[in-house]
């Protein structure tokens, strides 16, 4: 939950940086609470965990803070779920986490879901064979990581040499598709790393297709990202009606090196609010749990109604113990309050009344009741 | 199911009240997506016609439904995204709605140039960030005083040195009794899109960001 500044400056931007709640300790030391969990997992690799084999498997769940206010008055405190692996390079790896988050999508229980997927190499590719003043690139990088086309096209223009490069800096929005738009992209790139970085998208894709997931992928040339941080392969997950991608993620092969143990590396992040906002807003918002069984008592019952709920937990099953005493009408408007399955009205040590939706009430011993529930015979 | 939902293959666009929204629907009409007069958006505020659903929002409200996909593409002015930048796509200039973010002191005064700053400058504008940034890529230490109308009383009355404040003609300027010392920038019409859209929705978004495209170019 808490990291020194000085450990998060290694591993995220001066925009993060200024979002971090920052405060310092007793000694003077300005700590942080986490903005994100990628830089706490790469610390871990080459720390606590440097004598483990790689490669690493690991996933994170929990909440990351954040100054921003944000326009949309977002929480400051919001849910991630993220995996990264550590220590494994090429696109079979590559293929494995972007097939990981998507089944993560997908397990969540959203209705649709894509995933764009990108190559941070090829931008990197096209930005060294264009040909342009020095501060007129790093002008170009400025505008295409603001997303802002029209200074773009503006800054392009002014100069003299027109390249396949620059069209292709231009479209970077349009640059979205299926493989086709590997070869249109591969007929205008003139340079190594662009090359390799398409070569690089033909395999994942290829590979995601095997996964499973020929359906909801996509190649996105044009994705625009913290191109400081990432290194290769880089995906998006979006839903539907979310006016910004659910999940993130890609390959960071420089960071692990920074904290003195160099490795590949690549992972995601999902944003569980996103996640929440888009079910909740979808035809069939989900439902809490459903309880199994709620157990009532009146008279003697309340030991033999302990028993029974333990039980019926060790079974994996959902109960909840009134809190009172009820005769069998009143324990009848708490079972619908509850919303549960079964009504188990324990009366005294040997007898149950045991009521399912749907069915009349019968009497039985509480150890018959939890043996054909937890046989799932009604 | 939330009314702002978009609707599936449909493309919304926002255009703002005010000055640029007559320039906004001479564009879409021309574009062939809306043909819509300035009443008729003006009573109903969401027009749906074939493929477009047009919506009507102040002009600094745009960023906000663009950013969170509420519309799919938006016109505003370079001024609004100045002052709220946002993860949309800018993707063309329109062209339309031109005018200058300015710095202004009343004709009486000493300021000129950036040699003859006070140590702490006091400047009012509807456009705090804009102001504070540009100042601070200069170097001068600024108060920015956040104001939300008639900019120009502000130094006539003595509560700042100078204003920052979108001009198109001067003419406003010039009747406070107002110079232009500096110029921040230049701003137009833009159009922009929200980034999911251009991803989810490709195709249809696309389309009619060419269509808007090609009637600039006319």
């Amino acid at each position: 939950m808490v990291e020194g500044v000085d450990v998060l400056e290694l591993g995220i931007g001066a925009d993060q940086r200024r979002r971090l709640f920052k405060f310092a300790d007793a000694r003077g030391e300005v700590i942080a609470l986490v903005g994100e969990r990628t830089v706490p997992v790469a610390r871990l690799v080459a720390g606590k965990l440097r004598g483990s084999a790689l490669p690493l498997r690991l996933c994170y769940a929990g909440p990351v803070l954040s100054t921003d206010e944000g326009r949309f008055h977002q929480r400051r405190e919001t849910y991630q779920v993220g995996a990264e692996l550590v220590g494994a390079p090429g696109t079979v790896a590559d293929a494995e986490v972007i097939a990981l988050a998507a089944r993560c999508l997908q397990a969540s229980g959203v209705q649709r879901y894509q995933v764009d997927v990108g190559h941070a190499e090829f931008f990197h590719g096209i930005m060294d064979a264009v040909k342009l003043p020095d501060e007129v690139k790093s002008a170009v990088r400025v505008a295409l990581t603001a997303r802002d086309f029209v200074a773009l096209e503006s800054l392009l223009e002014k100069t003299p040499l027109r390249s396949a490069e620059h069209e292709l800096l231009l479209r970077f929005p349009a640059l979205r598709g299926g493989s086709e738009i590997l070869q249109a992209a591969g007929g205008l790139v003139r340079n190594r790393r662009s090359e390799r970085a398409l070569a690089e998208l033909a395999e994942v894709l290829q590979l995601l297709v095997a996964h499973g997931l020929g359906d909801v992928v996509s190649l996105d040339l044009g994705a625009i990202r913290d191109f400081d941080y990432y290194t290769g392969i880089i995906f998006e997950g979006y839903g539907p009606d979310i006016g910004r991608p659910v999940a993130q993620g890609g390959r960071y092969d420089a960071l692990l090196a920074r904290f003195g143990r160099p490795a590949p590396a690549t992972g995601f992040v999902v944003q569980l609010d996103l996640v929440w906002e888009m079910l909740t807003r979808s035809a069939r918002p989900p439902a809490l749990p459903r309880i199994d069984a709620a157990v009532a008592w009146s008279g003697s019952g309340l030991k033999a109604g302990l028993r029974l709920g333990s039980t019926l937990r060790l079974f994996g099953m959902r109960a909840v113990v009134d809190t009172q005493a009820r005769d069998q009408a009143e324990s009848k408007t708490w079972w619908r309050a509850v919303g549960a399955v079964n009504l188990l009205h324990c009366m005294n040590d040997s007898t149950v009344a045991w009521t399912a939706v749907g069915q009349r009430t019968r009497r039985l011993p509480p150890e018959q009741v939890a043996g054909r529930l937890a046989g799932g015979i009604a | 199911v939330t009314a702002h939902k978009t609707l599936a293959g449909k493309v919304s666009i926002a255009v703002p009240t005010g000055a640029l929204m007559p320039g906004a629907l001479r564009l879409l009409a021309r574009a062939g997506l809306a043909r819509l007069t300035g009443e008729e958006l003006g009573r109903q505020l969401l027009v749906d016609r074939s493929g477009v659903r047009v919506i009507l929002v102040r002009p600094a409200d745009v960023p906000a439904y663009v950013d969170h996909g509420a519309a799919d593409l938006g016109i505003v002015g370079k001024d609004i995204l100045w002052e709220t930048p946002g993860a949309h796509y800018e993707l063309v200039d329109l062209g339309f709605g031109a005018c200058q973010m300015v710095l202004a002191v009343p004709i009486a005064s000493r300021l000129n140039g950036p040699e003859t700053w006070p140590p702490q400058l006091r400047v009012a504008t509807k456009y705090p960030r804009t102001a504070a940034a540009w100042f601070e890529a200069r170097g001068q230490a600024v108060e920015v005083v956040p104001l939300h109308g008639s900019v120009e009383l502000a130094p006539q009355v003595g509560l700042v040195d100078a204003i920052v404040d979108l001009t198109a003609t001067g003419r406003t300027l010039k009747e406070n009794r107002l110079r232009v010392t500096a110029t921040l920038g230049a701003s137009t019409a833009r159009l922009i899109a929200n980034q999911a859209s251009l991803k989810t929705r490709t195709d249809a978004v696309q389309a009619a960001v060419g269509r808007l495209r090609e009637a600039v170019a006319k």
